[in-house]
């Protein structure tokens, strides 16, 4: 499939989903908001690809919905608040059922709907440089789906505080890192994308089943309370009762050797 | 009474459960999953203990399963299994719906089912060569339970990372505490002496009143 504001590319057993939109800060239209719903797509049902990077061409990685193209183009407007009323939205890998593992990888910039791919992903990093914003208030706007996907899983003090103060504070990959909202940062900044393959290839050596099937019950633990969250997690973990990877895992080990896994289907 | 693989007894208010296989990591074989029931318990029903501090004899803290010895008993298999399966585990404070209050001292290695202990304490400190990590995922088992109870406590990128990531990399003590998975982190030498203070300090308070407080906080995590 070809797209006109993504880049897709495969490393290996790295999938990689590149915003291409660097003259306007990679921020998003209606053209690449459904290219994004393909591309996740895509790379999920590519078996060999077993972890998706997510990453920016340019300067910066994302800066949310394309504002210029909302405000002067009638019909993307409506298309988009239609779609955010009804929450019938495709853009991330949370939004599109993907269960493989996602890394984001934050280059410069990530504000306002940049968010969304902080929140859908599953391990974030960030070069030293990334700065991190949320200007939706400045410019009259409600931050919702975004925040509140920060909000379950990083300190809320932290998020409520870039929504009242808008554009007019930054935070820098170090606070994020702290808080916990980004688990790496990366120095030199221009070595991020080397660091994302690595990380990409070291996770691909785990068993893809049993990753889909952690990632299910991970993601399912934010839509319920504890035990509620144990419970349907233990549905997800006998799902890979019976399943090759159970075996072949310990076997390898015994024998040090690498797994050979099963293909996602 | 005796345990094979525990060490439990009390000093004054303070109940202690060490983990006891310290040549296996003091990983989890049949015979400790039948015990860590009946230890909790017998700290719960004990009048004298307060306070319970949970740590491991040993480099190790906790390092999950014992798969290879369990698969050798198709008895105990079956039944943690079973335990698994319906979620009806009983190896853990939480399980076993201990009231008193849980100090978790991590004092090495806690690893994949170990960190089922570090979610389902109530206060957490570690010595500074602990270290934390998850592989379930590098032999082909999913990482379900424990990944859930510490995102529902701490920041869930890290927890994320730590489950996919397998057994490719670690998460220091410090950066434990940092996350607040951990409040503490001491030199091995002194963390045992370090949790006794805590615990005598935490044990000076109303029974009553701690009992309804880890009740109340632990609901909190109830609601979705």
């Amino acid at each position: 499939m070809t797209y006109e504001h993504l880049i897709v590319e495969r490393h290996g057993p790295v999938g990689w989903l590149i915003n291409d939109r660097p003259e306007v800060r990679n921020a998003m239209n209606s053209a690449m908001r459904d290219e994004f719903a393909d591309a996740w797509t895509e790379l999920d049902e590519d078996p060999a690809v077993r972890v998706i990077v997510h990453t920016g061409n340019g300067r910066d990685f994302q800066t949310g919905v394309d504002v210029s193209e909302l405000a002067s183009d009638g019909i993307g407007m409506e298309r988009y608040r239609q779609s955010m009323e009804d929450f019938d939205v495709h853009f991330t890998s949370w939004h599109q059922g993907v269960w493989k593992p996602v890394i984001t990888a934050v280059n410069g910039i990530c504000c306002g709907g940049g968010f969304h791919w902080v929140a859908d992903a599953d391990i974030v990093i960030a070069a030293g440089d990334a700065q991190f914003f949320d200007p939706h208030t400045s410019v009259g706007q409600v931050v919702a789906v975004e925040a509140i996907g920060l909000i379950k899983k990083m300190p809320v003090e932290a998020v409520m505080r870039m929504a009242f103060m808008g554009k007019y504070e930054r935070m820098g990959a170090q606070r994020a890192y702290e808080l916990g909202m980004i688990s790496e940062i990366v120095d030199p900044p221009e070595r991020l994308r080397e660091r994302a393959q690595e990380l990409g290839e070291t996770i691909a050596k785990n068993s893809p089943a049993a990753m889909a099937a952690t990632k299910k019950a991970l993601w399912g633990a934010l839509e319920a309370g504890l035990t509620d969250a144990c419970k349907q997690g233990a549905e997800h973990l006998v799902s890979m009762w019976g399943h090759p990877d159970q075996t072949e895992g310990p076997k390898a080990f015994a024998e040090r050797r690498e797994p050979d896994w099963e293909l996602l289907k | 009474m005796n345990h094979q693989t525990l060490e439990v007894h009390h000093d004054g208010p303070i109940g202690w459960l060490i983990f006891d296989r310290p040549e296996s990591g003091n990983a989890i074989d049949a015979a400790m999953f039948t015990e860590l029931e009946a230890a909790w318990r017998q700290l719960e029903t004990d009048p004298k203990v307060k306070v319970i501090i949970n740590t491991g004899n040993g480099n190790s803290f906790q390092t999950g399963l014992d798969v290879e010895q369990l698969a050798n008993d198709p008895q105990a298999l079956r039944s943690a299994s079973r335990q698994t399966r319906d979620f009806t585990l009983r190896m853990t404070s939480w399980h076993c719906g201990v009231s008193k209050p849980v100090i978790a001292a991590v004092n090495g290695v806690c690893a994949g089912g170990g960190l089922h202990f570090v979610a389902d304490a109530d206060l957490v400190i570690a010595s500074d060569s602990a270290t934390f990590l998850d592989p379930h995922v590098s032999v082909g088992q999913v990482s379900a339970f424990e990944s859930i109870g510490l995102l529902k406590k701490a920041p869930m990128e890290p927890v994320s990372r730590m489950a996919l990531l397998g057994a490719h990399e670690r998460l220091s003590a410090l950066r434990a505490r940092q996350l607040g998975i951990v409040s503490e982190v001491v030199p091995s030498a002194v963390l045992r002496q370090r949790a006794t203070e805590m615990a005598t300090a935490v044990a000076e308070h109303d029974s009553g009143l701690l009992r309804e407080l880890k009740q109340m906080h632990w609901n909190a995590l109830e609601v979705p």
